[in-house]
């Protein structure tokens, strides 16, 4: 493990212990696209309950899908304090104190939103075709991009293979991270 | 990369363009049946969790559901001995393929081997006589765990051979007495389906005669959308909301089980998560007992298929001996196949694979061969059913196909491409097809055929890796005369005052792009309204109270079966236009002309009128026009597609990778060439998983699989994904505007049998087992059999 994994482990550890202490105060408070919401634990949240069901079963955040339930597929991807993680692999009670971006929060003419839905270039196909995976994908694409905004092809699969296109999009959504990468890196010299 | 240049230069359809639905799909919003089926969306909704059986062969004695029925939070316990269910009539899953059909007519008659509900389980997973209806998903399965169940565990066999054995357990005694051979499909005479000439002669008299064995395994379809349904009950009217793809023929499942008015079933398909032809099996079963529920509890009920239950049904597996005999020449005189079909504990569509392809396999691509002989034994076994999946044994045969035909020109010193050419066409035309040579010849070219080496032969790299090079070629399937069940094809358009336009092509959008094909064609017709496909919106949910009837996403026709309504409808729409523009230049409507937008008076443009200003002159009333008519009758056979693949085989652990795959297809017209490619390099993805690394395991001592979940059955991410070109040539027409011919089954067809014949180009050896997993590959080079293949029957 390198040291950069090791301290990730480390972090995660204490981050966990942290949210059990908060537990037991009973209310738990996640920011979500920008706004605050507090539940309840036990009663609006149980301990059992995921992320990706508190999203989408109870606040209907439908965006992210739930493909697997089991981590194999990154479907229920979301940005956690900047990290894509999956949101069927982390309980709701684990977020308490932290920031979720789901993609109803990304902006309107989010570049990366763009670049999935207009690929198109020839050789490559689209980028999606029943798009179950699409949000998943997205969402995994900005993390790596705000975290690397030149990333290398080989980075980009790397980055990426952990979510599965049944279709097989995935020279395409190679071609749109990279048109992604290009649409973010001109509006960043513009600002 | 290289463009695809068009036949016909189309402003709209054809080209390469942004999907209609990409904005939706990238962004999030698309709605798909899990966005639908929430309990915030509907208040009361309740959870259906069925039964499953954990023995591969099993009936129910007796089941007590008091304590079960006890439990807080449940609410109906259903079973095989309520009235309800006793009172279903037998049925199979495979009703039908693309078109609607009703329960008398139904597509596989022969086989009613399915009840719904059953007392009689044969597979672990099969769906046995209960389910439980609570508050929450965890609570009906803790339900399910509390059922006591006194199950008559029932001897069972995994193997179609020795599911043929006469002393092996009988899996269908009630429908199938005498054994688990399938009895003969209803369209054939004998499983003798095919006997041209007289193949065992030529085969003995041939200068050159070879053999070729494969087994092709059970590969799943591996949809992120999970299926399922959600039905509410008001009012004596049943709504069902659902990720199963076929809305009409839904409705008419559940009518003709439940003996239900038409108009009474209302069926909602929203965006599906993957199909890939998974939706033909199996699917009665869920619809009617959640059904069932939902009237007699008045509660929406969620019925939704975890991960592990969603596999479901597969690829029907088959192993095949294929023999050809040939002239020094390479004039193949005679071609003999002969099949054993492992159907799984249902037939389904599984005879499909096995007779109904191979047959028209036999018209489209091996017309032309004198001496053809076709047969084949089917078996059941106790384990998941096979069905269709992109196609239904296409890929089956074409991996024995491929894999002779390499044999063959090896042994007549021949090239197999040239060979193929010689040789191969389908029954309304000569040979040599000019679509086969077109489509060989490229494919060669980009591939570096000519520089290949002798099998073994080429260079040695990292120490232990060699290289191959091999391919494999089908006909096409569903032009448009093979689509012509599919009875009459309805499109609407409403035109608005301002010129926008609502289109309704219904189909469910399961992923290949049909939305978009119809949109493009549409703004193609009506290009002389000056609309373009941005103008159009396209009604992306299907629901049988509105009006007209869906199109099945199979057979991967629904690219161009809208497409070709779309004059037809642009027709009718011109004449409305100018109906109404003719009092406006006080002449006769056949002395106008409208074109981009404009109208004027034929030969004297001086004087003329935009239709914006037109519409926002009159009523305001939207021009409405509707087209129900049939697809064009004639009968034009059908082009070729290939694949060829560069492979690289590690000869110290019998890895193998695909460096790079040529995917080449001849769809007549390319309705849309972005949504084409993007089908031809998307199939690869499947078809290098179920070649190489995708397979169910059984345990076999039980019967269990024990790797339904994506950790253990092995998807292609990103990394195994090869350099894959695609390459798209009109050659062939059909009849018709478009004359086209979908793609999007065959595009994992050739795969499988080109990939064998380059692991034999690299290392020397014949690995056609799939998938050919490395410890296959060693045990080839290793000159050790392989696994279940040169077993002979009993």
């Amino acid at each position: 493990m390198s040291e950069r994994e090791s301290a990730a482990v480390q972090d995660w550890a204490r981050s966990i212990e942290g949210d059990l202490e908060k537990n037991n105060a009973h209310k738990i408070s996640i920011r979500i696209n920008g706004a605050r919401h507090e539940f309840e634990s036990g009663r609006e949240i149980q301990p059992m309950d995921t992320l990706a069901f508190l999203l989408k079963e109870r606040l209907g955040l439908t965006g992210l899908k739930v493909a697997c339930d089991e981590g194999a597929c990154g479907a229920c991807t979301v940005i956690m304090d900047g990290q894509a993680i999956l949101s069927c692999m982390t309980l709701a009670v684990e977020v308490d104190g932290h920031d979720i971006l789901t993609i109803e929060g990304l902006e309107n003419d989010d570049p990366v939103v763009r670049s999935f839905a207009e690929q198109c270039e020839p050789g490559y196909g689209t980028a999606m075709q029943c798009g179950f995976c699409t949000p998943g994908f997205v969402m995994a694409a900005k993390a790596v991009l705000d975290e690397n905004p030149n990333p290398t092809t080989a980075e980009i699969k790397e980055a990426l293979s952990g979510n599965l296109c049944r279709c097989g999009c995935y020279a395409a959504i190679v071609r749109a991270v990279q048109a992604a990468a290009t649409r973010m890196n001109a509006g960043r010299v513009e600002k | 990369m290289k463009e695809f240049k068009q036949r016909t230069n189309y402003r709209y359809v054809g080209t390469y363009r942004p999907r209609v639905d990409g904005w939706e799909k990238a962004g999030g919003s698309a709605e798909f049946f899990d966005d639908i089926a929430l309990k915030n969306r509907f208040p009361g909704l309740l959870h259906a969790r069925v039964l499953r059986s954990p023995y591969a062969n099993a009936r129910i004695r007796s089941v007590g559901t008091s304590e079960a029925e006890k439990l807080p939070g449940v609410h109906a316990v259903l079973t095989y001995r309520d009235p309800e269910i006793t009172a279903l009539k037998p049925t199979n899953f495979a009703w039908t393929p693309f078109f609607s059909i009703s329960y008398k007519r139904m597509l596989w008659p022969t086989y009613k081997d399915r009840r719904i509900l059953s007392d009689r389980v044969c597979w672990v997973g099969d769906e046995a006589g209960v389910v439980v209806v609570a508050e929450t998903a965890a609570i009906a399965e803790d339900a399910l765990k509390m059922l006591d169940v006194d199950w008559e565990v029932l001897p069972f066999v995994l193997d179609p051979l020795e599911a043929l054995d006469p002393n092996a357990p009988v899996i269908h005694p009630e429908v199938n007495p005498d054994g688990n051979k399938i009895p003969t499909s209803p369209y054939s005479e004998s499983d003798v389906f095919i006997n041209r000439g007289d193949a065992g002669k030529a085969l003995s008299e041939a200068e050159i005669a070879i053999e070729a064995r494969s087994l092709y395994h059970n590969a799943e379809h591996g949809c992120l959308g999970t299926r399922g349904c959600l039905m509410t009950w008001e009012k004596d009217q049943l709504t069902c909301w659902t990720s199963h793809y076929q809305a009409d023929q839904t409705r008419m499942h559940i009518t003709q089980m439940l003996g239900l008015r038409m108009d009474k079933v209302r069926v909602i398909n929203p965006y599906i998560g993957g199909s890939f032809g998974r939706g033909n099996v199996g699917e009665q079963g869920y619809f009617i007992f959640t059904a069932l529920l939902a009237m007699r509890t008045g509660r929406p009920i969620l019925y939704k298929h975890t991960r592990r239950e969603d596999f479901h049904d597969t690829r029907t597996a088959v192993s095949y001996t294929c023999r050809m005999g040939a002239t020094g020449e390479g004039k193949i005189t005679a071609c003999h196949f002969q099949s054993l079909g492992d159907s799984g504990a249902y037939v389904d569509h599984s005879m499909a694979a096995v007779d109904f392809v191979p047959r028209e396999f036999a018209e489209a691509t091996l017309a032309h061969i004198p001496n053809l002989r076709m047969e084949t034994v089917s078996a059941y076994t106790n384990k998941i059913p096979g069905g269709c999946m992109r196609g239904i044994g296409n890929n089956q045969i074409n991996l024995v196909f491929g894999i002779a035909l390499d044999v063959l020109a090896e042994k007549l010193g021949k090239d197999a491409v040239e060979l193929s050419i010689q040789n191969f066409g389908h029954e309304w035309g000569e040979v040599p097809d000019k679509s086969l040579e077109a489509v060989l010849q490229e494919g060669a070219r980009r591939i570096g055929w000519k520089d290949r080496t002798q099998p073994g032969a080429g260079p040695v790299y990292d120490g232990a890796k060699k290289r191959g090079i091999g391919f494999s070629l089908h006909n096409g399937w569903h032009a448009a005369w093979q689509e012509l069940p599919r009875g009459h094809i309805q499109v609407s358009v409403r035109i608005n005052p301002d010129g926008t336009v609502i289109l309704d092509a219904p189909t469910a959008e399961t992923g290949p792009g049909s939305n978009s094909c119809g949109v493009f064609a549409c703004a193609e017709a009506l290009s002389f309204l000056g609309v373009g496909p941005d103008d159009i919106t396209w009604l992306s949910k299907t629901d049988t109270q509105r009006g007209l009837k869906d199109q099945v996403q199979t057979d991967s026709g629904v690219a161009y079966v809208h497409a070709e309504m779309m004059p037809r409808l642009a027709e009718k729409v011109k004449e409305q236009v100018l109906a109404l523009a003719a009092p406006q230049f006080e002449v006769d409507p056949d002395e106008l002309v409208v074109e981009d937008g404009r109208i004027s008076v034929k030969g004297n443009p001086g004087k003329e009128m935009t239709v914006e200003d037109l519409f926002w002159e009159g009523d305001l009333v939207p021009i409405a026009a509707t087209v129900s008519e049939t697809l064009p009758e004639e009968v034009t056979g059908t082009p070729f597609c290939a694949t060829f693949v560069e492979v690289e085989v590690d000869t110290e652990t019998g890895a193998v990778q695909v460096l790079k795959s040529v995917v080449i297809h001849d769809p007549g017209t390319v309705m849309y060439a972005s949504g084409a490619e993007a089908q031809q390099v998307g199939g690869q993805a499947m078809a290098i998983g179920e070649t190489l690394t995708e397979e169910i395991v059984y345990d076999k001592a039980t019967g269990i699989p024990l790797n339904f979940n994506w950790i253990d059955y092995k998807l292609p991410t990103m990394l195994e994904m090869p350099e894959v070109e695609p390459v798209l040539q009109e050659v062939w027409k059909g009849a018709g505007e478009y004359g086209a011919c979908g793609i999007g089954e065959s595009v994992t067809t050739c795969a499988p049998a080109a990939i064998s014949n380059a692991i034999y180009n690299a290392v020397g050896v014949r690995v056609s087992e799939t998938p050919f997993k490395p410890e296959r590959v060693l045990a080839a080079l290793n000159g050790r059999s392989q696994g279940e293949l040169n077993r002979e029957p009993k």
